[in-house]
């Protein structure tokens, strides 16, 4: 079953505006592909042109090597898991899962023997004569699931399914998700704004914003090389320090970044000195130590500090800099750390340069006011 | 309830608003229908023979009915063409009810529903006209059909049922209309999308998912819709023609023009006896109850 996705070119208008620039995507057979981003960054509009439910302005989607750009949306080979799921409430479990089968005209013997395999799938085996109001909320999530997959999709699309459901039982279908995907080797693409979903799910990950895929690439991959600044903000936290190139050694670069001490990082693509870019330490990274430490070379004062179970995170005045968070490991006793991390306390910090990354700034414009906001929420 | 009204509006604005509501049930409901029912089993007297020896309970009324096969006709023909006038309006406003609630944008839907609206500023019997000059032997439609040269002469539309039918369907397309609209409206459009992208075509996903979930509207526009019909007097009497005389116009007759109010009532009696089983069997048939069409 060939469930190969390619959009080429596809461009979204609805009147001036512009949900979607030209895009052009490969979605592999059998993978977990997910579009990440803020609301309003047009990832629904993709799946919807996707399913067939838009057709786009420009460009063509094919799916299993077959163009259906023009196809109405029933006959497509996709099916889709909607945000509120959207169960037929007048009808029971089965007749639920059983619909579009009987739109096949499959007649009803093996209608409800595929029906019964898939609540086995889904590890609701019995519930079929239920009414779907009675189920609870991640029965319900189950029996679309069953529902969507009764059709036999070669291309399952999932538009942002788990935001209803509470806590544990999100983080708990996403491994049944993940689970589901591996045994019947569908492509499932999927829609979030949640980075947590998108990372420990996906093969791979396309981050969205503005109607442009900002970068795609496989979660670590992500996490750690962001291509671009919205990427690297919005993906995870960071510490951006803009700043002006002074050298470059190898892949490494150093920037003045306004601080008495000048700042390395990793660039993947060559910088001069004299370019502007920026410099990014996720919270994570930083070794905080004490104040009379003289082997660390950044100094500031703590700010505030939250207690967060595993860590404890830190916001530090850099002195005569910005003010940056940091993640420190949480020891009961202070194995590492002999002077107490306390808010007014002065401490100093260092990092690796390893892991920090340099991006040059060709998209400093992008950074919007907006992004800065998500980051600050992420 | 009682209970609640008191919590909010005190004991006595409450005694004031039961009283209120129990006297206009009692004086402009019950007693006027006890009143007819009452007329309906006593026969026709002078006022000098009232509370005599010929003042008695009699079925004498009922009787003339059911012995006039002229009037058994016309009342099994008024609710057949009823049920026809119900089911014609229900094809033409289910698409119109759909495309508002679910098609058009908002100012198209605004649009649609002040053109839908306008007409009924304007009285019934006025409306009523306009669609009897329309059908005129020599009116605007015969002369379009015939410079259309769809027909070789015009069409005696007011002669046959046409005209009734049309007239009232006409009449009462908003009656239909809103309840259907209010229920499809109320319908989760992602529901339509499900069953489209579940490979359903158009025709079955109005007949699996809106359908069944715009059923209590359904019910409530054809409620209403068929007892308009079945109680019009001014569309059959300005449209109609001797052949398409509707039941109201005979216990108009039997009150206005036979003076015989006895008669007249026991027909009225009969149509609301009608009307009730009609009722009752629309809500069984879309097994709904009085709940679902009060919402």
């Amino acid at each position: 079953m060939d469930g190969r996705v390619s959009l080429s070119q596809v461009a979204m208008r609805f009147g001036d505006f512009t949900a979607i620039q030209p895009t052009s995507l490969e979605i592999e057979s059998g993978e977990f592909f997910s579009f990440l981003g803020p609301s309003g960054c047009g990832k629904t509009t993709l799946l919807n042109m996707i399913s067939g439910f838009l057709t786009p302005s420009e460009g063509s989607v094919a799916i299993g090597g077959t163009d259906m750009t023009r196809v109405p949306v029933n006959r497509r080979p996709t099916a889709m898991i909607f945000q509120n799921l959207a169960l037929f409430p007048l009808m029971s479990v089965y007749q639920n899962i059983e619909f579009g089968l009987e739109v096949r005209g499959i007649d009803r013997q093996q209608r409800r023997q595929r029906a019964d395999e898939l609540l086995e799938l889904v590890a609701l085996t019995g519930s079929g004569d239920k009414p779907v109001v009675e189920l609870s909320g991640g029965q319900k999530q189950r029996i679309a699931i069953a529902r969507a997959l009764a059709v036999e999709p070669r291309v399952l699309l999932l538009d942002e399914p788990l935001s209803a459901l509470d806590l544990k039982l999100r983080q708990h279908m996403r491994i049944e998700l993940k689970a589901i995907q591996r045994k019947t080797g569908i492509t499932f693409i999927y829609i979030t704004h949640d980075q947590g979903e998108a990372l420990t799910m996906s093969d791979r990950v396309a981050v969205m914003s503005e109607g442009r895929i900002q970068q795609v690439a496989d979660p670590m991959t992500l996490y750690r090389q962001p291509q671009t600044d919205f990427v690297a903000n919005f993906v995870g936290e960071n510490n951006r320090f803009p700043g002006r190139v002074t050298a470059m050694d190898g892949e490494l670069a150093t920037l003045d970044v306004g601080l008495p001490t000048a700042l390395t990082g990793r660039s993947t693509t060559p910088l001069e000195p004299g370019d502007e870019a920026t410099l990014y330490i996720r919270p994570e990274q930083w070794r905080v130590g004490r104040a009379d430490d003289q082997r660390l070379p950044l100094s500031g004062v703590i700010q505030t500090e939250h207690f967060e179970g595993a860590w404890l995170t830190l916001e530090i005045a850099l002195d005569q800099g910005p003010t940056i968070r940091a993640h420190v490991p949480y020891m009961a006793g202070g194995a590492d750390i002999e002077a107490p991390l306390v808010v007014g306390n002065a401490c100093r910090l260092d990092y690796s340069p390893r892991q920090a990354f340099v991006l040059a700034d060709a998209g400093r414009e992008s950074m919007n006011e907006e992004v800065a906001d998500v980051a600050a929420t992420a | 309830m009682w209970q609640q009204l008191r919590n909010r509006f005190g004991v006595p604005l409450t005694m004031a608003i039961i009283s209120l509501m129990g006297i206009w049930l009692i004086v402009m409901v019950l007693l006027p229908q006890w009143q007819m029912i009452d007329y309906s089993f006593h026969p026709s007297l002078l006022p000098a023979e009232r509370g005599g020896v010929k003042d008695v309970w009699s079925l004498t009324n009922y009787a003339t009915f059911f012995n006039n096969d002229i009037h058994l006709a016309i009342f099994f023909k008024t609710i057949w063409s009823s049920v026809l006038v119900t089911g014609l309006t229900f094809i033409v406003s289910y698409p119109l009810a759909y495309y508002l609630a679910k098609v058009a944008t908002p100012s198209q839907a605004a649009l649609c529903l002040l053109l839908l609206i306008i007409p009924f500023w304007i009285n019934e019997i006025l409306r009523t006209f306009a669609w009897y000059i329309i059908f005129a032997f020599r009116g605007p439609l015969n002369e379009l059909l015939l410079a259309l040269g769809w027909i070789d002469r015009p069409i005696r539309f007011l002669n046959g049922d046409t005209g009734v039918l049309v007239g009232m369907v006409y009449a009462y397309i908003l009656f239909m209309v809103f309840p259907l609209y209010n229920a499809i409206e109320s319908l989760d459009a992602n529901q339509i999308r499900a069953a489209r992208d579940l490979g359903a075509g158009w025709g079955r996903t109005h007949r699996r998912i809106v359908i069944p979930h715009a059923k209590p509207g359904i019910a409530t526009g054809c409620i209403m819709t068929f007892m308009l019909a079945a109680g019009s007097y001014a569309v059959p009497s300005l449209l109609g023609s001797p052949g398409s005389r509707w039941f109201t116009q005979i216990i108009y007759n039997w009150f206005f023009e036979g003076g015989d109010w006895n008669q007249g009532a026991a027909y009225a009696f009969l149509l609301l006896v009608l009307c009730i089983v009609f009722v009752t069997l629309i809500m069984r048939v879309f097994k709904v109850g009085l709940g679902d069409i009060a919402k």
